[in-house]
């Protein structure tokens, strides 16, 4: 067992090694080959290979000594529009030395950005684009503004399927000498549901028990991490307490740092198991889905569950009646 | 159940008034004069901004004196008609068993247009002859309507006592309700209030109800208030409100931006339509002011605030369909920000270590502490070797070290494989 984070350990390195996002890697493959790269934007849900690619993409670009041609930012730690005044701008302006001629400025993250920053973002991608190369990660796009989306090629990224998840976290097992249990692989899928990082850490956290990592193992570790106990939050919700659902939901987006998305979609597969009759399953999924939808539409993430909440408690109430 | 403190602990006996002392003596030779017979002045005319203790002085006056009070409001004397009927209590000398009587005409300011103005005569007419001290209250004496009915009365203003004295009032109402609170907080509660006593009891009720202790965290968010239109009156337009038009001029009066009056309206509607059919449409509402939002933000179309506004402001209030009002449930300062400025040190400590996670592990400070942190917990409690490897590997401080165990002693271990 090595000692230093799994998830920074097996990121891949160069876009070859991606395990997946199939398509997209061949779209980046074809940028690296041409030796041009457009402007970006890698949307999609955390843990799914935005950052990797981007990272991936510039090591291929540039070779080993990359990092010179590249600046990382994240918009969540710098999101004032001073930085892209100052920092972005100065990156952006000086030119690359070499045989490409455009550096390379990842700007993680970048929803988090205030619109104002975003505005000034524009206006310096569009000047220097002779010498410099955006590409923005984003979980949702719809939060970055249309000017800037009009500039970007998009990419969606989307949660790794079962079987690449599966593949991934076992080859990391393997390595590591974990022993891992079938049981034990599914339990960290249902859980993190194809977040990768947050699969690798789920692994790592559990190995480090010194057991044979299983189920309960992994439940108990998220349990630890994370208490998304999306389930309890229903039966909160259907039984009538809204304030109470509502402070499950705020804990877990601030204090567990929980995605929406995640949450909505352990609501819909809860939806189908909880002790409800079938006819409320499909109105409350479709209610699920309107709600899933303005979440990539809204600004926040705990105003749209909570009104999903509302209309479960309400949904409760009709039952019992 | 729930009472007002501003009424609850309202001073019974003048002495416990705070400032004014000089026109509470003034008013006080006054009512006492009348022991000796009909003084020239026989009304007296208190004036001076709201809550800063007209009526109450009146009332603990009444009370230190054993006097009967007969007291009426702008409601009771709309026309001459109905000051009439009541006349005849002022003509009388004291009252049906033997002790002494003091009319009191509240809010005067009240008396508006041209149907009040024979009330404003008749109330003349009544000072001319009274026979008992009559005691009338108004924010401001000098309005051109009162100009015959001042001459006949002594007039005394009362003006806003100091924050020294209200902190002392507010301190008081704390200890009555087994409060503990922070001199600072309670200052800084006096010092918003701009003398106006009862506006700083009620903010004090609104922050401190429930509560043992009352620390200057709780009371800090109050300088997002206006003096003029609390944010309470502006929430009460919208949550309570009955048509879409009263809801949506709510913006109009609230000194709160539309983010933050946003997140009042999301902490307080819930409780205030326990209906559940109600709370799914308020909260649905509010989904779709914030869906606007969102496309605002996409589109840099500000315009669309509009929709924003009426979703959060008519669509909360339309909402109330089956909802009975039961009481007063009291509005609550917007929980999600009071969670951000709380536990400053472990957020500061948190980010720290998210700086560090940052620079190896290409994810924001704050989504490290968040996405990161939780799992080095579990790592670092049960892992020494594994734990100490990846201190190392992230080049943290023992008492980053100690902050992410948990425990000093196991914390030590680690920092001791580190050197």
């Amino acid at each position: 067992m090595s000692f230093e984070m799994w998830a920074e350990k097996y990121r891949p390195k160069h876009l070859d090694d991606m395990v997946n996002q199939k398509e997209i890697v061949e779209r980046l493959k074809s940028f690296v080959k041409s030796k041009n790269v457009p402007h970006c934007i890698f949307a999609g849900p955390p843990g799914t290979g935005k950052t990797t690619a981007a990272l991936c993409l510039a090591r291929d670009l540039y070779g080993e000594g990359y990092r010179e041609h590249l600046m990382e930012l994240n918009a969540s730690d710098e999101r004032g529009i001073n930085v892209v005044r100052e920092t972005v701008k100065t990156f952006a302006r000086s030119r690359s030395i070499g045989e490409i001629p455009f550096r390379i400025l990842i700007l993680d993250e970048a929803d988090n950005m205030t619109s104002d920053a975003q505005q000034a973002l524009r206006r310096t991608m569009e000047r220097y684009t002779e010498t410099c190369r955006f590409i923005m990660c984003a979980n949702y796009s719809g939060k970055i503004i249309e000017p800037i989306q009009s500039r970007c090629a998009p990419f969606r990224f989307t949660f790794l399927p079962r079987e690449e998840h599966d593949k991934h976290i076992k080859y990391i097992a393997d390595c590591e000498s974990v022993r891992l249990l079938p049981d034990g692989t599914e339990a960290i899928f249902e859980v993190c549901g194809g977040d990768l990082r947050r699969g690798i850490n789920t692994l790592q956290a559990a190995s480090s028990m010194n057991k044979p990592v299983d189920a309960n193992l992994v439940y108990s570790v998220t349990g630890k991490a994370s208490p998304v106990d999306v389930q309890k939050m229903l039966t909160t919700a259907i039984n009538g307490d809204f304030l109470g659902a509502r402070k499950q939901l705020r804990d877990m987006i601030q204090k567990y740092g929980v995605a929406g998305s995640d949450i909505i979609r352990q609501i819909h597969t809860e939806i189908f198991r909880a002790d409800i009759p079938e006819l409320w399953k499909i109105k409350l999924a479709g209610i699920a889905g309107e709600i899933d939808y303005r979440l990539v539409e809204g600004s926040d993430e705990e105003v749209q569950l909570s009104a999903l909440l509302a209309r479960l408690v309400e949904a409760g109430y009709e039952i019992k009646k | 159940m729930y009472a007002a403190w501003a009424v609850k602990h309202k001073p019974a006996s003048t002495a416990e008034i705070i400032g004014n002392t000089e026109a509470i003596k003034t008013f006080s030779n006054w009512v006492n004069s009348w022991s000796k017979g009909v003084p020239k002045k026989r009304a007296a005319f208190l004036y001076g901004p709201p809550g800063v203790g007209k009526t109450v002085t009146v009332e603990a006056l009444a009370n230190d004196m054993h006097m009967e009070l007969v007291e009426k409001n702008a409601s009771d004397y709309r026309t001459e008609d109905a000051i009439n009927r009541f006349a005849g209590l002022a003509s009388q000398y004291g009252s049906l068993f033997g002790g002494k009587r003091i009319v009191l005409l509240d809010e005067l300011d009240g008396l508006t247009g041209n149907a009040d103005k024979g009330g404003v005569k008749a109330i003349t007419d009544i000072v001319k002859t009274a026979r008992s001290p009559i005691v009338l209250i108004a924010n401001s004496a000098y309005d051109p309507r009162f100009r015959t009915l001042r001459s006949y009365c002594l007039l005394i203003e009362f003006k806003k006592p100091p924050a020294s004295s209200v902190t002392k009032h507010l301190n008081r109402v704390c200890e009555r309700e087994g409060i503990q609170a922070d001199e600072n907080a309670l200052k800084f509660i006096a010092q918003r209030s701009g003398g106006d006593v009862r506006s700083a009891v009620n903010d004090l009720q609104a922050l401190a109800q429930g509560k043992k202790r009352l620390t200057y965290d709780d009371v800090s968010w109050l300088a997002y208030r206006d003096r003029q239109e609390s944010i309470f009156n502006v929430l009460k337009m919208i949550i309570y409100g009955r048509t879409s038009y009263g809801a949506k001029q709510a913006v109009d009066v609230a000194d709160v931006d539309i983010d933050m009056l946003f997140e009042w309206i999301y902490e307080n509607a819930p409780a205030h339509l326990t209906d559940p059919h109600d709370l799914a449409q308020a909260m649905d509402a509010l989904s779709m002011a914030d869906v606007y939002r969102g496309r605002i933000r996409a589109s840099q179309d500000w315009s669309f605030t509009r929709y924003v506004i009426d979703y959060m402001t008519a669509g909360v209030a339309m909402a109330r369909q089956n909802t009975e009002v039961h009481g007063w449930i009291p509005f609550k300062f917007p929980s999600r920000i009071m969670m951000l400025s709380r536990s400053k040190a472990e957020r500061a400590m948190q980010s720290r270590i998210g700086l560090k996670i940052r620079r190896k592990c290409h994810i924001s400070a704050a989504r490290a502490s968040k996405e990161v942190l939780p799992y080095l917990k579990i790592i670092f409690k049960n892992n020494v070797q594994m734990a100490t490897g990846i201190a190392k590997w992230l080049d943290i401080d023992a008492e980053m070290v100690e902050y992410i165990v948990g425990n000093k002693a196991k914390a030590g271990t680690i920092t001791a494989f580190l050197r």
